[in-house]
């Protein structure tokens, strides 16, 4: 085995995999604890709990959903999601250098099963690409990032599935070097891009309802802070 | 639509800066030093603080939004994609008010938000009708409605709101007449004897209006504008209340359930929440009872618990209160007082959290035979087009009818009906301009208008 193959697998990963961890739970925790004050700070701290989780759990499970607006786009951020989901963490190879690093991993599945999802991973992940590059409405609100981090996805789904093949024209090591460097580099960036939905998304519709329950006397407070204590007319 | 359409109308006049008129118009103004000081103080002094930053790290710019929201649908302009408004101010946000975003600025020296860009975001944050459609579709669940609201909100702190609310709220709150229309007492007063009469007449049954009776069990604020558009609205609640024997009264002291608070300041809705329950407990009343109107509904629900300190009432919505009286047989309904087709359009302030939507179907199917839905209705309904303010600002009519208002129109047109229901002072107001912009012959009409015929007393 190479050195940098070594390297990638033994400590570059397990500091990567901390980076992403630690930089997550830290999103998290804080996101939750400023949730936590503003329910403290609010009026009105009655908060419909159970019924955002039910909204929470049904989009986390989007089956009725995918078929309502956007169709195909809704289907391939699906798709997406699923390849990256099981991809990244049912497949045996990731797994057995997680339980080299950390001394535990989980149950894989069947790399046929892995492989399917992979290419349905591929294919949503190009619907998207294509959709920001050639559909109107998500060309305007598409910026460089979102560009940047669905060609890392695909450089990750691509070279981890052609790299193993006995088709594969390029040569396997470099392959796996391409494949983990933007892998490792798609778990350091993670925390600071819009890949924090990942750990955020339970908290975003809580977020959504307890900002609607404001402080009791917080618009006084923003006029005597522009105004002085005499504050302002209407 | 079957009917032709005027040709759009360009919105940009040289007359004035935005598509609504605003009191402070110079040009000398530092808007943008304005903007960015507001949006501090709201960050500091509020709850919004922890949802943009939130918002800001998760939105993932997907664009489902676009598809449900029907001003882009109908405009095609990316600054109606509700995604790409809430990212304007997610943007400001980055850039001011987080350490990477001050640091970027120190680095490359950037300061883009000048004067143009503020101007950019008034006019864009009052396209949108602040209806939350697009929240029912966000995989991500970001509220854009939130964030138009708080938008607006930075905007009115910065100077910077329309002319047309402005001047309502400042009678509302410091004027002599206390009300967003400014009826004076006397006026009411005239006025509510004469609806008093006219329902001797038309019911031959004595009902009154009771003012400034205390101890009563409801305090009755409808939108003030009732007083002198809907007229069988108000005939219609009164009957209501009188068959169902309960005590209720208007406040003479205060009297206007409007709240466009809810539209564009919190520091606004604020005060006319207090007012509110201040006159509720003048009047030692139990509870609040709320007329014909989404926003007045919405406001003074979500926001009484808010606002009211130790002085917390229950929050009623007079349709409600009607269905309960149906279901106890205290209010009897002539089934044959209704011939024509009748549909129902859901105003988003109280439909879209699923609090007021099966009560008016319930009252109005109790009565009316010819019944039919919108597609859609219910919680995802389509605005009237004039929702989150912009039925109160004449000059963007052109914009309500062509754009925002378009689906609607669509929408009643398919229905075949000949009468559309709403119960929001707001909405009937916008579809009534829309039926006779689209030419189309439709009565636009309160839940309480039909029951007034209906009544049996």
């Amino acid at each position: 085995m190479p050195t940098w193959m070594i390297l990638a697998k033994g400590p570059a990963f397990f500091f990567v995999l901390t980076l992403f961890v630690l930089g997550m739970l830290r999103l998290f925790v804080l996101t939750l604890w400023d949730i936590a004050a503003a329910v403290r700070r609010a009026g009105d701290q009655r908060v419909p709990y159970a019924q955002l989780a039910r909204q929470t759990l049904s989009w986390l499970f989007p089956f009725t959903r995918l078929n309502r607006v956007r169709v195909i786009y809704s289907i391939a951020a699906f798709s997406l999601h699923l390849g990256i989901l099981f991809g990244a963490l049912f497949l045996r190879n990731h797994l057995d250098i997680l339980r080299s690093n950390v001394g535990f991993a989980w149950i894989s599945f069947p790399k046929p099963l892995l492989d399917f999802l992979t290419v349905i991973g591929i294919i949503g992940a190009l619907i998207l690409l294509f959709s920001r590059i050639y559909l109107r409405n998500s060309r305007q609100l598409s910026k460089l990032p979102d560009y940047i981090l669905l060609i890392l996805l695909l450089n990750i789904f691509v070279s981890g599935f052609v790299a193993g093949r006995s088709w594969n024209p390029i040569p396997y090591d470099g392959l796996m070097l391409f494949h983990t460097l933007n892998g490792m580099a798609i778990l350091v960036i993670s925390p600071f891009t819009k890949i924090a939905h990942c750990i955020l998304f339970p908290l975003i519709r809580l977020g959504s309802e307890v900002a609607w329950h404001f402080t009791p006397q917080g618009g006084s407070h923003v006029v005597e802070t522009l105004h002085g204590p005499d504050g302002r007319k209407v | 639509m079957a009917t032709s359409s005027p040709p759009v109308q360009n919105l940009s006049t040289s007359q004035r800066r935005y598509s609504y008129h605003v009191e402070t118009d110079s040009e000398s103004d530092n808007r943008a030093a304005k903007f960015l000081a507001a949006f501090a103080a709201i960050l500091r002094h509020s709850n919004y603080h922890f949802i943009i930053e939130l918002f800001a790290k998760a939105s993932s710019r997907c664009g489902r939004c676009a598809v449900t929201c029907q001003v882009y649908q109908a405009s095609k302009d990316p600054r109606d994609i509700p995604c790409y408004r809430t990212n304007i101010l997610l943007d400001v946000y980055r850039q001011y008010f987080t350490t990477s975003g001050q640091i970027h600025n120190r680095l490359m020296g950037q300061d883009s938000l000048n004067n143009e860009k503020i101007d950019e975001i008034a006019e864009c944050f009052y396209r949108c009708m602040a209806c939350r459609r697009c929240t029912l579709e966000c995989p991500m669940g970001i509220d854009h409605g939130l964030m138009t609201h708080l938008g607006r909100y930075i905007l009115s702190e910065a100077g910077i709101a329309p002319k047309g609310l402005v001047v309502s709220v400042r009678e509302q709150l410091e004027g002599t007449t206390a009300n967003t229309s400014a009826i004076p007492l006397p006026a009411l007063l005239d006025n509510l004897e004469f609806l008093q009469d006219e329902l001797r007449d038309m019911k031959n049954a004595s009902i009154s209006f009771p003012v400034d009776q205390e101890d009563s069990e409801y305090i009755f604020f409808p939108a003030v504008s009732d007083y002198l558009m809907e007229a069988d609205t108000l005939m219609g609640n009164a009957a209501v209340l009188h068959a169902a024997a309960t005590s209720w009264t208007i406040g003479s002291k205060y009297y206007d359930g409007i709240n466009y608070g809810l539209f564009y300041d919190d520091w606004v809705l604020q005060r006319i929440i207090q007012k509110l329950v201040g006159e509720a407990q003048r009047l030692k009343a139990r509870k609040v009872l709320i007329g014909e109107c989404g926003h007045a509904a919405r406001s003074a629900r979500q926001f009484v618990p808010t606002f009211a300190g130790d002085r917390k009432l229950p929050v009623v919505s007079i349709l409600e209160l009607t269905l309960q009286a149906i279901r106890e047989g205290k209010v009897k309904l002539n089934r044959d007082a209704i011939a024509e087709r009748v549909t129902y359009h859901d105003p988003c302030n109280i439909a879209r959290s699923g609090w007021i939507i099966d009560q008016p179907r319930q009252i109005l199917k109790s009565f009316i035979r010819d019944f039919v839905e919108m597609n859609p209705h219910g919680r995802e309904n389509y605005c009237c087009g004039g929702g989150g303010g912009l039925v109160s600002l004449d000059e963007l009519h052109e914009f309500r009818m062509h754009v925002s208002g378009k689906t609607k129109a669509e929408q009643i047109q398919a229905t075949g009906a000949q009468i559309v229901v709403s119960p929001c002072a707001n909405c009937k107001k916008q579809l009534r301009e829309l039926m006779n912009y689209y030419k189309l012959p439709v009565q636009v009409v309160g839940v309480h208008d039909l029951i007034l015929r209906a009544i049996e007393l």
